[in-house]
């Protein structure tokens, strides 16, 4: 987005979190704020109205902030800032029961495709997004980009990302099933190597919102602590059979990861396959929740018999 | 553990290869529902049918109580293959069971299969209570299909070629 673009929305965003949190609307607002170096963001959790120029938007706000709602509930009303990921977070833990529509109010902020602070390019996961622009709000602070998805505005020269198709979105993975099995398993096993099991792709995850994860199951003992790659693949593996029918495609976990696992193409491997075989829908566009893998249908295709 | 048994890459030339492979047993584990394939597994034993005892049958109450992770975990702790055998669809004593395991264990071995893992490794078949045939047919044919491809390796061994 222009530099005039992300001040005009900077000013709003300030204005409108400072009135929302004087008239005592909401307790918290969560955006982001400029981090310690340039282009670089971090979020913000916001509670004193004074405090509201502290709030950034631009095209360095890397974070999907829809996790952060979940931990500062209990404060109260909790305004968000969302773009087309952090929306769809939002709905996707509305029909996962963890949050109700009223426990948050949405300030939604147009979005034409986040920057990697470390390069200046567009980032991966904005790449292959479907959904810019908040699919949801309470209030929208901006006109709405061309990359939309509102299919009237869009026009593929404005924006800096341009709409995505399936077959975009859906590259990595088609790539993977083409390779020879065994160049599949040795794919795999170099990244689940990898994998220092820190969990920062379960912690960035709006799907993952157990209280409990079985990998802290100690009694169960599904989740044996060694790090080897039995374990690590038993944990990746998992993790994605967990959220496939529900991820929202934010790629916040592929972000987060610090060992640069390909945790999107086994993400979206699972979303392409749940549309194809039972006509999914893409998770955390509405309120409802219609994973796939929670009900079923008498016609389902049959391959076991 | 057969897990252990299998040669590191390194190591294995392809003579050692062959003999392992013409020596090699697999270990099946197949998680048959309580009220179809264990009765059918029953009936074969009754009509004194034979098949390989590579199969360590393990009863679940309905296919739909496999957790995609206990396919996870046998694979881990030495198994070369895992079977999971229900009612047919329309048929599951609880109604509905084997029609969410249709649709989780379809997109579950599809995953599986996108990681690397032989599609033979891991199978899912609807024999009825009746269908005594079918499960020794069907147990007959995933044990040749494991043992033609060798000891499955996880790398939860210290084999290097895979922990590296
Ligand atoms: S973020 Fe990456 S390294 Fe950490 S547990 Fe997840 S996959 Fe493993
Ligand atoms: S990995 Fe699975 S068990 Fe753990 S928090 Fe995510 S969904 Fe829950």
């Amino acid at each position: 987005m222009s530099l005039s673009t992300a001040e005009a929305l900077t000013d709003a965003l300030r204005e409108e979190a400072r009135r929302l949190l004087a008239e005592g609307t909401v307790a918290v607002v969560v955006g982001w704020e400029a981090g310690r170096f340039p282009n670089q963001t971090t979020p913000a959790f916001i509670s004193d109205p004074e405090q509201a120029q502290r709030l950034v938007y631009g095209d360095y706000c890397v974070n999907t902030l829809a996790k952060y709602a979940l931990g500062e509930k209990a404060a109260g009303k909790v305004a968000v800032c969302v773009r087309g990921c952090d929306s769809r977070g939002i709905n996707r833990m509305i029909a996962d029961n963890q949050l109700l529509r009223d426990e948050v109010y949405l300030l939604g902020l147009p979005c034409s495709g986040m920057k990697d602070p470390a390069t200046g390019s567009l980032l991966m996961k904005c790449r292959t997004c479907t959904e810019h622009d908040a699919v949801t709000y309470d209030v929208l602070l901006g006109p709405a980009t061309a990359a939309g998805h509102d299919g009237a505005s869009a026009d593929s020269s404005a924006g800096d990302s341009e709409h995505v198709s399936d077959e975009q979105r859906f590259t990595a993975v088609l790539g993977i099933e083409e390779m020879a099995p065994e160049k599949r398993r040795a794919l795999f096993d170099a990244a689940f190597n990898k994998c220092i099991r820190c969990y920062a792709c379960r912690k960035s995850c709006p799907c993952c919102t157990c209280r409990e994860c079985f990998v802290d199951q100690l009694r169960a003992g599904w989740q044996g602590k060694q790090n080897n790659l039995a374990e690590n693949r038993f944990y990746n593996i998992t993790r994605v059979f967990h959220i496939g029918d529900r991820c929202i495609e934010c790629g916040e976990c592929e972000r987060a990861c610090p060992m640069g696992l390909p945790l999107m193409a086994l993400n979206r491997k699972m979303v392409k396959d749940l549309k194809s075989l039972f006509n999914a829908d893409d998770a955390g566009m509405t309120e409802e929740n219609s994973a796939a893998l929670g009900r079923y249908d008498l016609g389902d295709l049959e391959e076991f018999m | 553990m057969p897990v252990n048994e299998a040669p590191t890459a390194s190591a294995a030339t392809a003579a050692t290869a062959a003999t392992a492979a013409t020596a090699f047993e697999p270990t099946i584990l197949a998680f048959c529902c309580h009220w179809c394939t264990y009765s059918g597994a029953d009936l074969a034993g009754l009509n004194r049918m034979s098949y390989p005892a590579n199969v360590r049958v393990l009863r679940v109450p309905c296919s739909g109580r496999v957790n995609p992770q206990f396919v996870l975990t046998a694979l881990n702790k030495g198994c070369d293959g895992v079977l999971v055998c229900g009612c047919h669809p329309g048929d599951c004593h609880y109604v509905s069971g084997n029609y969410f395991a249709r649709r989780r264990l379809m997109a579950f071995k599809r995953l599986l299969e996108f990681t690397g893992l032989e599609p033979e490794r891991f199978q899912v078949r609807w024999i009825s209570g009746s269908e005594a045939g079918k499960f020794r047919d069907t147990v007959i044919e995933v044990c040749d299909q494991i043992r033609a491809l060798g000891p499955y390796r996880s790398g939860v061994s210290d084999d290097v070629s895979l922990n590296g």
